[in-house]
């Protein structure tokens, strides 16, 4: 059958319909028969922000400048992050009713545990702003390089979900492991405290961290963290393109056995 | 328009026992590695369903039937051979399992309708003939966890069928339906066979099958048995349960003595596997009263008392009247299931209630026989075991007889 090009853009109208609907379902049975429902998606990382704030400007100051934003912009971005890695690895093997399902394409379901989790920074964008207004100061012209890293960091993991998603089937210690290596790289990711605050000596390792590059960007508009750059930001698209193509085809291999192994 | 073609079809298990062990791999080095077993459920498997045809799958369980439906939908892949499939697959495998319990039903509905390849406006729009169909108004938005077997069944069967699918596949589940809701599928799936919809059933319900089909495949252990004309491939099958049936018949078994006080000799009058034994078969009079004798035109209950020293899974249940000639007169089974039977240990009873029995007057031998969920043989099955007697006042000619009177009337007025 000859694929034309209408053809393909049903099926795209298609699978994009499957994506929100999976994202509907997946929150919707998250926070079923909770008392405060989806605000539960804001508990975590208020808590996190709130003691965070309280070590770092009560117990133990920093001299970072606007700390409050500088933290909650840090948490928001990272629990994106986490929260999405952490579903990804049981996307498959924890959703046996729909990788049995006859149609369904299984290689949306990383996506969609991706898609899910930024759920979380699309609403509290609102709690970011009057965080603003209540801190004062302004917003940078750099306030563009939000999307341009929100599209960055959103490839990155759809990646690397790929990559726990498949793994996960055949070694289930994966879904042990990736919270080992999450709370490693939230201690060597500048989320509560400033690169500057890092030796020298160890910034050449230290800035291969992606998170480096991603936070600077976030920030910049609203606490002056250096110069952001394009360049940095171009070569981890790069990275973060190439990592999603790496991931997206050890997941096609790995999917052959999807059906028999869950 | 949908068609599957299938050719040389294998599929390959394999099962990671427990733990990890160090033996030669293929090139012959010796590695550790997980311990694995392999077993073949699908060997060489070749046929083609076309547009508007409906391909019936029958065979015991643990023949591949369903696998084989698994692979045709995509899920999972042959270890060799191919699979083609043209068209929108639309699909009824696992009963219940399809849905989310926690979700209501029209959420569960939505997605399905998605996954069928439909946009969410467009399943929106066939929404209320989804409910319509299936009958569950009052419960869609309930969540599905609190749905009977049966409502869960009318909801996956009303989505399957009114998403347009191009190639429809049934999975047993047809059975569990109460036959109102069964004919309304029957209609349907024809409804979508003159569409052009290429459909694959696999049951249990041979007399189904041999109806339904427009071409029967029997397998056994995933290999194909039989592949070709519904009567002929069904009748086979029948055939192989009477054989599969003599064979697990125990030689050595003692006979018995019915209530009746007909002799039970086995391979003589009694054969089955004795996995399950029928202790005991009484016929009942409209008074309830024990008989072999009964009057034209009246009621007729057969009771049916059981022992099994296992759990089996919802048996078959038969009865089977015939003349001294051997033609039968009345062929009636049941499935388990439908009667509230999932699983039988130790004793138990089932019971036929024959409203009227309209023979005509004569002798006549009734079978009673139970066997396996999937037909594959009997457990136990009386042959000519129970005489029963059938009298009138007045003798008459034919087979059946059923209360009658005549009357003079006027001959009808042509309305023109």
């Amino acid at each position: 059958m000859k694929r034309t090009f209408a053809t393909a853009f049903a099926r795209f109208l298609i699978l994009r319909d499957l994506a929100i609907q999976l994202v509907i379902r997946e929150i919707r049975l998250r926070y079923r028969r909770t008392a405060i429902g989806v605000l539960w998606l804001f508990v975590f990382p208020l808590v996190q922000i709130v003691v965070l704030n309280f070590i770092f400007t009560v117990v133990l100051p920093t001299r970072v400048e606007r700390y409050p934003i500088f933290v909650a912009i840090g948490v928001l971005v990272w629990t994106w992050f986490q929260t999405s890695l952490t579903l990804a690895a049981t996307a498959i093997t924890g959703n046996r009713e729909l990788v049995r399902r006859p149609g369904l394409p299984v290689a949306i379901l990383p996506i969609t545990s991706v898609a899910t989790n930024m759920v979380l920074l699309v609403a509290a964008a609102p709690a970011i702003a009057l965080l603003l207004w209540y801190t004062g100061g302004g917003i940078g012209s750099d306030v563009l390089l939000i999307p341009i890293a929100i599209v960055i960091q959103f490839v990155l993991t759809v990646g690397l979900a790929y990559i726990v998603a498949g793994l996960n089937v055949s070694f289930r210690d994966t879904q042990n492991l990736v919270p080992l290596f999450l709370l490693l790289l939230f201690f060597v990711s500048p989320i509560f405290y400033d690169v500057t605050n890092v030796p020298e000596r160890y910034r050449a390792v230290y800035d291969l961290n992606p998170f480096v590059i991603l936070l600077n960007a976030y920030r910049a508009p609203f606490v002056g963290t250096g110069q952001p750059g394009l360049a940095p930001l171009g070569e981890l698209a790069v990275l973060a393109v190439a990592v999603a193509m790496l991931g997206h085809l050890m997941f096609r291999r790995a999917s052959r056995r999807f059906a028999d192994e869950i | 328009m949908g068609a599957v073609s299938v050719k040389g079809v294998g599929k390959r298990f394999r099962y990671r026992s427990h733990g990890w062990q160090r033996a030669a791999d293929e090139h012959g080095q010796r590695r550790l590695s997980f311990r694995r077993d392999a077993f073949w459920a699908l060997r060489e498997i070749t046929f083609e369903v076309g547009p508007g045809t409906v391909f019936g799958i029958i065979g015991p369980n643990g023949a591949g039937k369903s696998t084989l439906l698994r692979l045709v939908g995509g899920v999972g892949t042959p270890t060799n051979g191919a699979i083609r499939v043209q068209g929108r697959v639309g699909a009824m495998l696992e009963l219940g399992s399809d849905f989310h319990p926690e979700l209501t039903g029209r959420e569960n509905a939505t997605l399905s309708g998605i996954i069928s390849g439909l946009t969410r406006r467009q399943v929106t729009a066939r929404m209320s003939e989804i409910i319509e169909f299936a009958g569950l108004s009052q419960f869609i938005d309930s969540p599905v966890r609190m749905y009977s077997a049966g409502m869960l069944l009318r909801l996956a069967f009303a989505i399957a069928v009114n998403t347009d699918p191009e190639v429809l596949l049934i999975d047993e589940v047809l059975a569990v339906g109460d036959v109102t809701f069964q004919r309304k599928c029957l209609a349907q799936i024809e409804h979508l066979r003159r569409q052009g919809c290429a459909i694959l059933v696999s049951t249990h319900d041979t007399e189904m099958a041999a109806q339904l089909c427009d071409q029967v495949m029997w397998l056994r252990k995933g290999v194909v048995v039989q592949l070709g004309n519904p009567a002929d491939v069904v009748s086979a099958y029948m055939m192989s349960t009477d054989r599969e049936t003599r064979s697990r018949t125990p030689g050595d078994w003692q006979s018995e003595l019915t209530s009746s006080g007909v002799q039970l000799k086995i391979m003589e009058n009694r054969f089955g596997s004795m996995e399950l034994r029928i202790t005991d078969v009484r016929m009942l009079d409209t008074a309830g009263f024990r008989t072999q004798r009964i009057l034209r035109g009246e009621p007729l209950r057969i009771e049916i008392d059981y022992f099994t020293a296992q759990t089996l899974p919802a048996p078959n249940f038969g009865v089977l009247i015939r003349k001294a000639d051997e033609t039968v007169l009345f062929d009636g089974y049941v499935s388990g299931d439908d009667i509230g039977i999932d699983t039988v240990s130790g004793y138990g009873g089932v019971a036929l209630n024959l409203h009227r029995l309209d023979l005509n007057s004569g002798d006549y031998h009734v079978d009673i026989g139970v066997y396996t969920h999937d037909w594959a043989y009997a457990y136990d099955y009386h042959w000519r075991a129970y005489p029963l007697t059938v009298w009138a006042a007045s003798a008459a000619k034919g087979l059946v007889n059923p209360p009658h009177a005549w009357e003079a009337s006027r001959p009808r007025r042509a309305s023109r």
